[in-house]
């Protein structure tokens, strides 16, 4: 590993010492973690899809200006919506809506302040780029929902990257949920052209009989690259829904380690990624059944332009004790020609012998039956292929239980397809 | 309307129209009847603008303007319908969102402006009533899990909403039972006017009952071999191909 990308990190790190009270040695413990594994490497099983090369070149330096980017629209109907400008929360230009009333939501500075001894339990992870965003600790959200609330409209948490090449943002949530209690977060990522990083994690504790549902949208600026973790921990009878969207940025990763811990707890994540000309989007995810009577679904459905590179990596782990786990793994890439990749590598660990897994995995292009047949109705060749595409995609956006933000994202695929056919193809 | 001049179309690399003439005018019905690989369904496919169908030699004219220089979904908003022999399986388009977005592209072309939903629901229930369909049908998708009557029906009332200036029907008759053979026949007739032609291709004579066509033509190799009234589609069901060509 360059020693001088290293040096670079290590130089920032020991620069916020002191900026997050109680948070240095969760720091330096974070760093020399990272140090010792350094980036992965195509070399890693785990990473084999990614393209790591702009990060061994140099070290992303930590954004120090604030900007005032404009907004995007909100996706939907919102109780709230938290601000951060590249990387750091902006308090005005947040809107806490009455959501303060029911539940606590403070900026992870706040929140070591008042709760020093927790530090080193609240954050959780182990691989390196995750390592590198705790050592680089500056800002976030810790959401915390007191047992029997419920909130129904979606939390909104929006990051925006402005004029930021070669800098990086490194944020943190840390949602929990008291028993029986039920949010919705929406992430989004959006940024300008410029060349800069976003590494985020998101971690929850979902405890017993409480509902997380996740909905992560990824639209960060054409030269940007993307990395994400979401580590999610579930108890007894408890759900995590999640549906990750990857539109943006040339490298875009997705990582998500959900744990089911206790009895009967359900966990979904889907995704749908949509990669042009020179983007590739890798997303991983790992459902480890600890506990029996527990449920896993992953539905992924990708689309590859050409020169575009989506990638998939689902892994479900059942323990010997985890028995009646049932776990269900589809993943479906569309590649426009040959020039387009996808790649899949699904992976079962299974110990206990009382269990109902299935997975499957297509590639496969545009059907030109189908295709014939809505333009023999009338329907433009343009409009056909992006009907067939939303139609494709459909399955993995169906957990959504927000018909406006359904709509919004169905919206966002379809203009995908608009804008790629308006450029010529060979 | 259609006029078809020594067409010979390639399919991957084979030839399987050699030479092909038909005039179909205004008005009229013609039915096209041949053995099982005779090249009917290449035909309809290559009128319909198929793209994988080559043409090598000859002309295809329709209302007086080369129809090879039209796309797929431009032929339709010409007036042109093809109704398949196995109409295709779209999971995940509502039968009702893809009948809506064909009617109004086919309206777009012609300079029309869209059909609101509630206008077109209206139109639809209608169509779909006439056919005696089943009006769960529209929601489901695109012919998935349709029977294969089922499916014929479906084609007719994209036709009935499309109402086409020349209509295609490649063995639209072919798995329906009795009723639904009526039902069907009903659909195409309530097409026939003084400005619509129709091409059926059939291996029946029964939906001819129904159908009833000005010229019957026998088709053989890529080939119209013989041509002539009704009459020849009865005495084709009485002695068979081998004798009447
Ligand atoms: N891709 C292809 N390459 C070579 N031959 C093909 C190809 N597709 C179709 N054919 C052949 O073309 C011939 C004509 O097929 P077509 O479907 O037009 O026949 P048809 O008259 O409609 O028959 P049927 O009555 O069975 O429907 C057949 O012999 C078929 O095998
Ligand atoms: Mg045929």
């Amino acid at each position: 590993m360059n020693e001088q990308v290293i040096s670079g990190y290590k130089s920032q790190s020991l620069g916020l010492h002191g900026t997050i009270p109680g948070a240095d040695q969760l720091r330096e413990k974070a760093f020399s973690n990272f140090e010792a594994q350094g980036f992965p490497t195509k070399k890693s099983e785990d990473w084999r899809y990614s393209d790591m090369r702009q990060f061994h070149k140099q070290a992303y330096g930590l954004v120090d200006h604030a900007a005032k980017p404009e907004l995007p629209d909100m996706l939907g109907e919102t109780a709230a919506r938290f601000v951060f400008i590249n990387g750091r929360y902006s308090e005005d230009l947040s809107d806490l809506g009455d959501l303060w009333q029911a539940i606590s939501i403070r900026p992870l500075a706040n929140h070591f302040m008042s709760n020093e001894y927790r530090v080193n339990e609240l954050i959780t992870g182990t691989d390196a780029v995750s390592c590198l965003n705790t050592a680089m600790l500056r800002d976030g959200l810790v959401l915390s929902v007191p047992a029997g609330v419920e909130i129904d409209d979606p939390i909104e948490i929006v990051h925006v990257m402005s004029d930021a090449s070669n800098q990086a943002a490194h944020v943190r949530h840390v949602v929990e949920l008291g028993e029986y209690a039920a949010v919705s977060v929406i992430e989004r990522f959006i940024g300008d052209d410029s060349a800069y990083w976003t590494n985020s994690v998101l971690q929850a504790r979902v405890t017993e009989g409480a509902k997380l549902r996740h909905i992560r949208v990824q639209e960060d600026g054409a030269n940007a690259v993307h990395t994400a973790k979401s580590y999610i921990n579930l108890d007894g009878g408890s759900e995590y829904i999640c549906t990750n969207v990857a539109l943006g940025g040339k490298m875009s990763r997705f990582d998500a380690e959900v744990r089911i811990l206790v009895d009967g707890a359900k966990a979904i994540v889907n995704g749908v990624a949509l990669a042009g000309s020179g983007q590739s989007h890798d997303m991983h995810v790992h459902i480890s059944h600890i506990a029996p009577h527990s449920s896993s679904d992953q539905v992924f459905r990708t689309v590859a332009d050409s020169h575009g590179k989506t990638s998939f990596q689902g892994k479900i782990t059942v323990a010997k004790d985890a028995q009646r786990t049932l776990a269900d793994q589809s993943f479906k890439a569309l590649i426009f020609d040959k020039t387009a990749e996808a790649n899949a590598k699904p992976e079962l660990e299974i110990l206990a012998d009382d269990v109902k897994c299935s997975h499957g995995a297509t590639v496969g292009q545009l059907d030109d039956k189908a295709i014939f047949y809505l333009t023999s109705r009338g329907i433009d060749p343009e409009t056909a292929r992006q009907m067939l595409v939303a139609a494709f995609t459909a399955e993995a956006l169906e957990k959504i239980e927000f018909d406006d933000i359904k709509e919004a994202l169905s919206g966002r695929i379809a203009t995908w397809m608009l804008t790629r056919t308006a450029t010529p193809k060979a | 309307m259609l006029k078809i001049k020594d067409l010979h179309v390639q399919v991957g690399g084979t030839e399987i129209i050699k030479g092909l003439t038909l005039e179909i005018k205004p008005g009229e019905t013609h039915a096209i009847m041949g053995l099982n690989g005779a090249g009917k369904s290449t035909l309809a496919n290559t009128i319909a603008g198929r793209d994988d169908y080559t043409v090598t030699e000859g002309t295809i004219t329709y209302q007086g303007k080369n129809l090879l220089d039209f796309e797929p979904h431009e032929r339709v908003g010409e007036g042109i319908f093809l109704g398949f022999q196995y109409p295709v399986e779209i999971p995940g388009v509502s039968n009702l969102n893809f009948m809506r977005t064909a009617l109004n592209g086919v309206r777009k072309y012609n300079g029309l402006e869209a059909m609101t939903a509630a206008d077109f629901m209206k139109l639809v229930r209608a169509k779909a009533k006439a056919l005696d369909m089943n009006p769960d049908m529209l929601k489901r998708f695109v012919n998935v899990g349709f029977s294969g009557g089922e499916k014929k029906r479906n084609e007719m009332l994209q036709m009935a909403l499309l109402d086409p200036k020349l209509a295609v029907l490649d063995e639209t008759d072919s798995g329906l039972d009795i009723d639904a053979l009526r039902i069907v026949s009903e659909g195409i007739n309530a097409q026939r006017r003084d400005d619509t032609s129709i091409l059926l291709i059939t291996h029946y004579q029964r939906l001819l009952d129904y159908v009833q066509p000005d010229f019957v033509h026998i088709m053989i190799d890529g080939k119209i071999v013989k041509s002539g009234g009704k009459e020849l589609a009865i005495e084709l069901e009485e002695k068979g191909y081998a004798s009447v060509v």
